[in-house]
């Protein structure tokens, strides 16, 4: 392993002298992972483990907000139908088997995919891969249901979003970011349009991305491979591919010049975003730019926590960190200032910050810090088999395949300080720069549609 | 792909004789649930436990899949000790263990924190207070001589101190918004008025105004002891190298004498229905949270009430409480859950939800008609029948790694509970009957008497609350 390692960064031809290697070298249980496609095109990723009392079973549909077209929200809207009843089994009942069986069972969609996850025990392993066979060939989307469950969502909206002031900081960042794009919208979707979606568009919906190939499955834990893949063939094998899965053509046009904007909500502490564009998932420039992530943020000795927490005293956290979409990325800085203080005193140090990372190269010192926090947060990772699942379905989603461990290693090692400079100089540009304040109304001009005392 | 589409598959392979679909064989929901085994909690020769002369106890678990330790102290007593004009102090305390320890000052300390690329984490809760550190195991000496540091010599620098407390205070007043947190606070407070389980763990505004580095530095000295403490090694290590290693850091650490754990709650909290709104005249959702007080940690009946909570609230979609109002026709809310918040004293039983504010009255009914329903008609067998499977499945998940296996049995030390406890847990799981259910809801569910907090904007608020009782309006 040592070896493979060495030679992967002799490669990449950026060895560095201060990299010491782990003493015991890391044993990626990934790369143990077998990977089988159906004829439908359906790819099922295996990977036992039986050292776990778990299995996780994660369903990974290549669908997310961004493929969106008309009505927003409805990728997320239909997560949740997919929860409410079949030609078989009622609303609920999905969840119902496998709670009752002690397993855990959840969904979340998010710009680019939606994930179906359950973690259970092997015992229960059958029952998730016929009820997923069971939604997938027979999801029963009435409008009744569907009546009740955008009521649900609705709430959820309020809950992360309309009634959160970092909810409302990120719903407007992003749509300022993005003037084309469809990341420009939320997840959750815009309310009139969750309060409109029909179940024709539902099921349009369904018929059209949640075929066997543009979903990948993924099971990691204690569990016989062979078994599983007989029966997802007999089951989910069954199902038909589509001939074409429709993708969003958009693309966004250069920015020219800084955007701003002002979000107002009743709070004490006050809000500050900043997004800038950055490159899509898989871009050379993608691990510098984790670097200057953790040197700005990770940690209490991270530039932004000393500076804007720590000394100035001006904010309560700080953070800058890359995003990376299918299509797109953004780097976007965070800072929840303390109430009292000047949001524009916080965002002037933020961006003395910004510019200082783009002026001069970050320390040797810093550098090292800040692959070894990622390299300890990639060992991390490898502790529980839903991260493990999680880790092989959101590679093969993006990539097609799964990234090993040494090579994104060798990659973050490979990063030097003039790595760091040129992405900050290339993404981290003023004109270039999106800005949110989030901050209490002035009480002197009552805005419209609020309420008050 | 239209339904149409596959009833043709599925007559075309039936007609082939393919076994189409998975009809050939039943379905697995159609069939018995298998039997899951019950897998030991930790491997065979995993755990080594030790003590100390000074009284320490150390448990170390070895764990050589991942190359990684995570080292941690518990120190089993915490924020219940407090006065409540002191709230807040064992909190301030343990922010400040990192703010300064041996020869390192706040920066340097956490300088050499992120440089092993190691996570440090300091907090108090009602009855502990924690601390640990993780990171790679080659850095394991690195690692406990900066635990050792921050746990037997932290500086408490009067600057420093003023740091924590002016990022304490803004803290509290940034939490106001979030509707939560209000509801949490307004709760608690309707149910223990003058008790310090009555503010939160971290203090309010005004009792933080009064913290500084001596009053911490004294609760240090009176709190630190090692005897009744439980150090705990994880990962990627050998058992006999860790306790000599521990010696030599915390060996000389003197004995003490270990502090009250502080007076008891009122045994009847409130004492009658109680409601009160919080004014947010901006939200559009209210937030609703009821309560009453619930059990100890250590409550011969907590299994049963453990069980009886995941029926009613305590199980996400499966519970009664999601079904009543996420499941209902009307879609009131995305979730609602209910705990019994287990403490050395018995702590509070809440259970809350959120609504679209002109539904606040309605959600609120169907939440106390559940309850209601709870004690009318309590869990029968078949309800507990999931339920035992549920929780005797996710307590083994909830073990998949070692570090959760450890905390577990730290916990059973913290709270003096049988060593053995985590492997007789399933088994006592389905030893509860019926007759335990009606029981539970007999001894510890008061609907007629609860506290009801609601946030939201008080105007549309107040006029749904007509007829159940006096309303008191706060501002937040």
């Amino acid at each position: 392993m040592p070896l493979r390692r060495l030679l992967l960064t002799a490669a990449i031809g950026c060895w560095s002298a201060v990299w010491s290697l782990p003493a015991a070298a890391l044993d990626d249980p990934v790369a143990r992972a077998r990977v089988t496609r159906l004829d439908n095109g359906l790819v099922v990723v295996t990977l036992e483990d039986p050292s776990t009392p778990v299995v996780s079973f994660q369903m990974w549909v290549k669908v997310g907000s961004r493929d969106e077209a008309g009505y927003t929200g409805l990728a997320h809207l239909f997560e949740h139908m997919m929860f409410n009843g079949s030609k078989h089994l009622g609303p609920e009942q999905h969840a119902e088997l496998i709670n009752a069986r002690g397993g855990e069972v959840n969904a979340y969609t998010s710009n680019d995919q939606t994930v179906f996850h359950d973690d259970v025990s092997r015992e229960t392993l059958p029952l998730v891969i016929d009820l997923e066979y069971e939604r997938l060939a027979y999801l029963d989307i009435s409008a009744k249901t569907l009546d009740r469950e955008r009521q649900v969502v609705l709430e959820e909206r309020r809950l992360r979003t309309e009634d959160s002031p970092m909810g409302r900081l990120y719903e407007t960042l992003f749509a300022t970011v993005w003037t084309a794009l469809p990341y420009r919208t939320p997840v959750v979707g815009w309310r009139s349009d969750v309060e409109k979606a029909t179940a024709e568009v539902c099921r349009k919906f369904f018929s059209t991305y949640y075929a066997p190939n543009n979903i990948v499955v993924v099971i990691t834990g204690d569990f016989d491979a062979n078994d599983a893949l007989t029966r997802i063939e007999r089951t989910l094998g069954k199902l038909r591919p589509s001939e074409s899965i429709p993708r969003n053509p958009t693309e966004e046009p250069e920015q020219r010049g800084e955007r701003r904007a002002i979000v107002h909500f009743d709070v004490n502490g006050p809000l500050l975003a900043a997004g800038w564009h950055a490159p899509a998932t898989g871009s050379p420039d993608g691990e510098p730019l984790d670097v200057l992530s953790v040197i700005l943020s990770d940690g209490r000795s991270s530039r932004l926590y000393r500076s804007l927490v720590h000394d100035a005293e001006v904010a309560l956290s700080a953070a800058g960190g890359y995003w990376e979409f299918d299509a797109a990325g953004a780097f976007v800085a965070i800072a929840t200032v303390r109430p009292g203080m000047k949001i524009d005193d916080v965002e002037r140090r933020f961006f003395a910050e910004i510019e200082r990372v783009r002026r001069e190269p970050v320390s040797e010192a810093e550098l090292d810090k800040a692959k070894r926090q990622i390299e300890v947060g990639l060992v991390n990772g490898l502790g529980t088999s839903h991260a493990l699942a999680e880790r092989i379905g959101s590679d093969f989603l993006a990539f097609g395949r799964i990234r090993p461990l040494d090579e994104r290693l060798a990659r973050i090692h490979a990063v030097t300080a003039a790595d760091v400079q040129r992405v900050a100089q290339k993404y981290l540009v003023d004109d270039q720069r999106s800005v949110v304040h989030l901050v209490a109304p002035d009480p002197e001009q009552p805005a419209k549609g609020r309420g008050g005392t | 792909m239209s339904r149409a589409h596959i009833a043709t598959l599925v007559a075309l392979g039936a007609a082939l004789g393919l076994g189409c679909a998975m009809f050939a064989q039943k379905p697995a929901w159609e069939l018995p649930a298998p039997l899951a085994a019950d897998r030991p909690i930790a491997r065979e020769g995993a755990l080594t436990r030790a003590q100390l002369p000074n009284g320490l106890l150390v448990l170390v678990h070895e764990d050589r899949r991942l190359p990684r330790v995570s080292i941690a102290l518990a120190v089993p007593r915490g924020a219940a000790i407090e006065a409540p004009a002191d709230a807040g102090t064992v909190s301030f305390m343990a922010e400040l263990l990192e703010r300064g320890a041996g020869k390192r000052d706040a920066l340097a300390f956490a300088e050499t924190v992120d440089a092993l690329g190691a996570t440090f984490s300091a907090s108090a809760d009602w009855d502990t207070v924690d601390l640990g550190i993780a990171g790679l195991s080659r850095d394991f000496d690195a690692l406990l001589d900066l635990f050792a540091d921050a746990a037997l010599r932290p500086r408490f620098d009067a600057r420093e101190a003023q740091r924590a407390r002016a990022a304490l205070l803004a803290a509290l007043a940034r939490a106001k918004d979030d509707p939560a947190t209000l509801a949490a606070w307004q709760a608690t407070r309707a149910l223990y008025g003058a008790h310090r389980f009555a503010l939160p763990v971290a203090g309010t505004e005004e009792t933080a105004a009064r913290l500084d580095a001596k009053r911490a530095r004294a609760y240090h000295e009176k709190l630190f002891v090692p005897n009744g403490a439980i150090a705990s090694v994880t990962g990627d290590v050998d058992a006999a190298a860790v306790i000599a290693a521990l010696t030599a850091r915390f060996g000389s650490w003197p004995a003490g004498a270990v502090v009250d754990p502080g007076p008891p709650p009122p045994e009847q909290a409130p004492a009658q229905r109680t409601i009160v709104v919080v004014d947010r005249p901006d939200l559009a959702q209210a937030r609703i949270v009821v309560g009453h007080e619930g059990i100890s940690r250590t409550a011969d009946d907590r299994i049963a009430v453990s069980i009886f909570n995941l029926i009613i609230g305590g199980s996400g979609f499966s519970s009664r409480l999601m079904g009543a109002l996420r499941g209902n026709e009307e879609g009131l809310t995305y979730g609602v859950s209910s705990a019994y918040s287990l403490r050395r004293a018995p702590g509070p039983y809440f259970a809350s939800t959120f609504t679209r504010v002109e539904k606040a009255r309605r959600a609120l009914d169907v939440l106390l008609a559940e309850l209601e329903r709870a004690r009318s008609d309590p869990p029968g067998e078949q309800e507990l029948s999931w339920a035992r499977t549920l929780a005797t499945g996710s307590f083994a998940m909830g073990l998949e790694t070692s570090d959760a296996v450890t905390a577990a049995l730290v916990d059973l030390d913290v709270y003096g509970l049988p060593e053995d406890s985590l492997d007789t847990y399933r088994t006592r799981v389905r030893a509860v009957t019926p007759a335990d259910m009606a029981a539970v809801a007999r001894a510890h569910l008061h609907p007629e008497r609860v506290a009801i907090v609601l946030v939201g904007p008080a105007k549309a608020i107040v006029p749904q609350l007509e007829g159940l009782g006096p309303v008191q309006v706060v501002q937040p």
